[in-house]
């Protein structure tokens, strides 16, 4: 985008007076924000329910021993690793939502998607095998599910809104969470292992986790990153779209799929973790504006601090136990649900 | 509207005056002159009495089935205490409290959600929907787990409900005027409370997830007697100024200026029935946790079937009674070996009801 003009006088009739000089600073954001996640992800190594001296925590990263800090060390660093994934495939799946739906409440939590995907997750654990119950695979077809569903509730004659959208995602999650507890009640044995992941928890997980995970979130980032052009025109209503070149429904059926993607691995990988998807693209859409261009990328790169950020929260706050992300994020980013509200763009 | 059969036939100075529409007046005090006066429809007091009727039949199961299986023909034995010490234990230390707090929770959960609907004059407007039980859920846990001692679990919950529904009206920037705005700010009230209690939870108690689970659904199992007592005692001094705020709440129903124009105190009525269906959502999840969803079915069902305008609070309350005894029968034994909360239950199929009133309103009118 920044190619450098080599005749002053030429025309640049696409490009706005000062846009250059947002570029920059855009630009010099998103190396901010990365630095920001790597210092996070430096604090998720660091700081837990177990105070470990910082001194300890270089030597175990830099030459692991047998002592017992060095392997609390080590159990944060695949934490932090599915605390990135998760962040960046919630907060982007979220962005794509809004810009998809053109509903400033569009979260994977609040319209279903997570609650879908869980259930899938615990019926395939509990019926299919536990092996099974860990891949991204068992996630998705109750995320596409769920979507589906709560779209065709949530679409009246009049074609849907955003508090439709939000309403029927309630009823849909407050079954399929139903479901997921009646599941997880009547096969005890099965969900020991699980302990937290129910309500959104980045505790226990181990390099198969990451592993497991890291190829389906790189897929659907690239998916939904590719569509950010397209996404733009979308927002200017199907019409529009249309006009522009696109084929609104094709392009649409795309992001819905690759936000399905990220909403069922990062389900798979820590449970479903609410309003990450929320918060993320409302902060970030402040200082970007509505091109997803720039949207998407500062989500993915936000999304991680977020969610790195309220799990080292969720470990100092409840020492020696710890709270989950889950919680810390709803307690973070429900606020946002009400400013959004307030702001009066939703319709309502 | 619905109505009170104590009222009347037992006095002697009663005089049923028949009006058009199969609806009675009953009216005590002198002929012309009567000190109570109340307009008795005959279908709600049918509707009523047939959901009492059936949630006796769905206590007489709760109380005789069971692994300490007490046979219908020894339950009136049991009960003078004449059975055997365990089938005692079984009936007045388990099943008699449980029952208890299910049929006066639940009636207490379907007057607040009739109430409410009535105010906010749209069925989304349940104390389940906007967040009003996680406040109260917040509350209990703060203070039952986080200062214990401080105040009563009780109180504790009535507080947090309190807090909700302030921060739902302020946080709609409109208060109760925009039922929609209300759920979505009370979801957004509901997820930041749930966030408290496992917070409460986990730092006091570090219980598992399952227990968390059951906590935030609502739950039935090991109630005892003080549960009983304290959900009693809300719902009989709660149910009377309730009723007595029917007449004002089916008027203003109409709108605030026409109910203002024949003399109704519109704001007033508004607030103190607000108050009563806060204090009935804190006591009932006091006692038995968020159970979701018998407050937004409830009195939608004794609407329908009472075919009236206005809160119609007796209905309403038998529905709830009878449907949270069902749900507990339904999670007691629906799959053998495994009990789960009774919340489960209800927020399973009061979600399919949920969405089926989505589906319907949206066929009719926009949004």
């Amino acid at each position: 985008m920044t190619t450098a003009t080599v005749a002053p006088r030429a025309p640049q009739p696409t490009r706005l007076r000062g846009s250059r000089s947002r570029t920059v600073l855009l630009a010099v954001g998103l190396v901010v924000s990365l630095g920001v996640l790597v210092l996070m992800a430096g604090l998720g190594v660091a700081v837990g329910s177990k105070a470990v001296p910082l001194g300890d925590v270089w030597r175990a990263l830099v030459s692991p021993d047998d002592s017992y800090n060095a392997a609390v060390v080590a159990s944060r660093i695949p934490r932090t690793q599915v605390g990135i994934l998760v962040g960046a495939a919630l907060a982007v799946a979220g962005a794509v939502i809004q810009g998809l739906t053109r509903n400033p409440l569009g979260d994977p939590g609040l319209l279903g998607v997570n609650a879908g995907a869980s259930m899938s997750v615990v019926l395939a654990t509990a019926f299919v095998g536990a092996g099974f119950g860990r891949t991204v695979w068992a996630a998705i077809p109750g995320a596409v599910l769920a979507a589906i569903v709560v779209y065709v509730v949530g679409s009246g004659r009049a074609g849907s809104t955003p508090v439709r959208l939000i309403l029927a995602g309630a009823a849909v999650s407050a079954v399929l969470v139903a479901v997921v507890q009646a599941v997880s009640l009547a096969k005890p044995d099965v969900f020991d292992t699980y302990r937290f992941w129910g309500i959104g928890s980045l505790a226990g997980r181990t390099p198969e986790t990451v592993s497991l995970t890291t190829g389906f979130v790189l897929v659907g980032l690239v998916i939904c990153l590719a569509m950010s052009r397209s996404l733009n025109a979308i927002e200017l209503g199907d019409q529009a779209a249309t006009s522009l070149g696109l084929a609104p429904g094709r392009t649409k059926a795309l992001a819905a799929l690759g936000a399905t993607i990220l909403c069922a691995a990062a389900v798979a990988a820590a449970g479903p973790i609410g309003f990450v998807g929320l918060a993320v693209p409302h902060v970030v859409r402040s200082f970007t504006g509505a091109d997803h261009r720039w949207l998407l990328p500062y989500c993915a790169v936000l999304g991680p601090v977020l969610v790195i950020g309220s799990d080292v929260i969720g470990r100092v706050v409840a020492r020696p136990g710890e709270l989950m992300v889950g919680a810390v994020t709803a307690f973070v980013g429900a606020p946002f649900l009400v400013a959004a509200v307030r702001r009066g763009r939703v319709g309502l | 509207m619905s109505a009170t059969t104590t009222a009347g036939p037992t006095t002697a100075d009663t005089a049923p005056t028949v009006l058009p529409g199969g609806q009675r007046l009953v009216s005590l005090g002198a002929p012309g002159r009567p000190w109570f006066a109340v307009v008795v429809r005959a279908r709600p007091v049918v509707v009523g009495l047939t959901f009492l009727a059936l949630a006796a039949l769905a206590a007489l199961v709760t109380l005789t089935v069971g692994e300490l299986g007490i046979p219908l023909a020894d339950l009136p034995g049991v009960l003078a205490g004449e059975g055997s010490r365990a089938q005692e234990w079984a009936l007045f230390t388990s099943r008699l409290p449980r029952l208890g707090v299910a049929v006066l929770a639940g009636a207490a959960f379907g007057v607040a959600g009739a109430i409410f609907q009535s105010v906010t004059r749209n069925p989304l407007g349940s104390p389940d929907v906007i967040g009003l039980g996680g406040g109260a859920a917040a509350g209990a846990a703060a203070a039952a787990l986080v200062w214990p001692g401080f105040v009563p679990t009780p109180v504790g919950a009535l507080i947090g409900a309190f807090v909700a529904i302030a921060a739902v009206y302020l946080g709609t920037g409109r208060g109760f005027g925009a039922p929609h705005r209300m759920v979505v700010v009370g979801i957004a009230i509901g997820a930041m409370a749930l966030a408290f209690v496992q917070l409460a939870l986990v730092r006091a108690t570090r219980e598992s997830a399952q227990e968390v689970a059951v906590w935030i659904t609502g739950s039935l199992a090991a109630r005892a007697t003080e549960h009983v007592q304290v959900i009693a005692l809300a719902v009989l001094v709660l149910l009377p100024l309730a009723l007595v705020l029917t007449r004002p709440m089916q008027l203003a129903e109409m709108g605030d200026d026409l109910a203002t124009g024949v003399g109704v105190p519109v704001g007033l009525s508004r607030t103190a029935a607000v108050v009563v269906a806060v204090l009935l959502t804190g006591a009932a999840v006091s006692v038995a946790g968020p159970i979701a969803f018998v407050a937004l079915t409830a009195p939608q069902i004794a609407r329908r079937l009472t075919l009236s305008s206005g809160p119609g609070l007796l209905a309403a309350a038998c529905c709830g009674a009878f449907l949270l005894v069902l749900a507990d029968l339904v999670a007691q034994y629906a799959m053998p070996g495994t009990i789960f909360p009774v919340g489960v239950v209800t927020a399973g199929v009061g979600g399919i009801y949920l969405a089926f009133l989505l589906v319907r309103e949206w066929k009719q009118v926009a949004v």
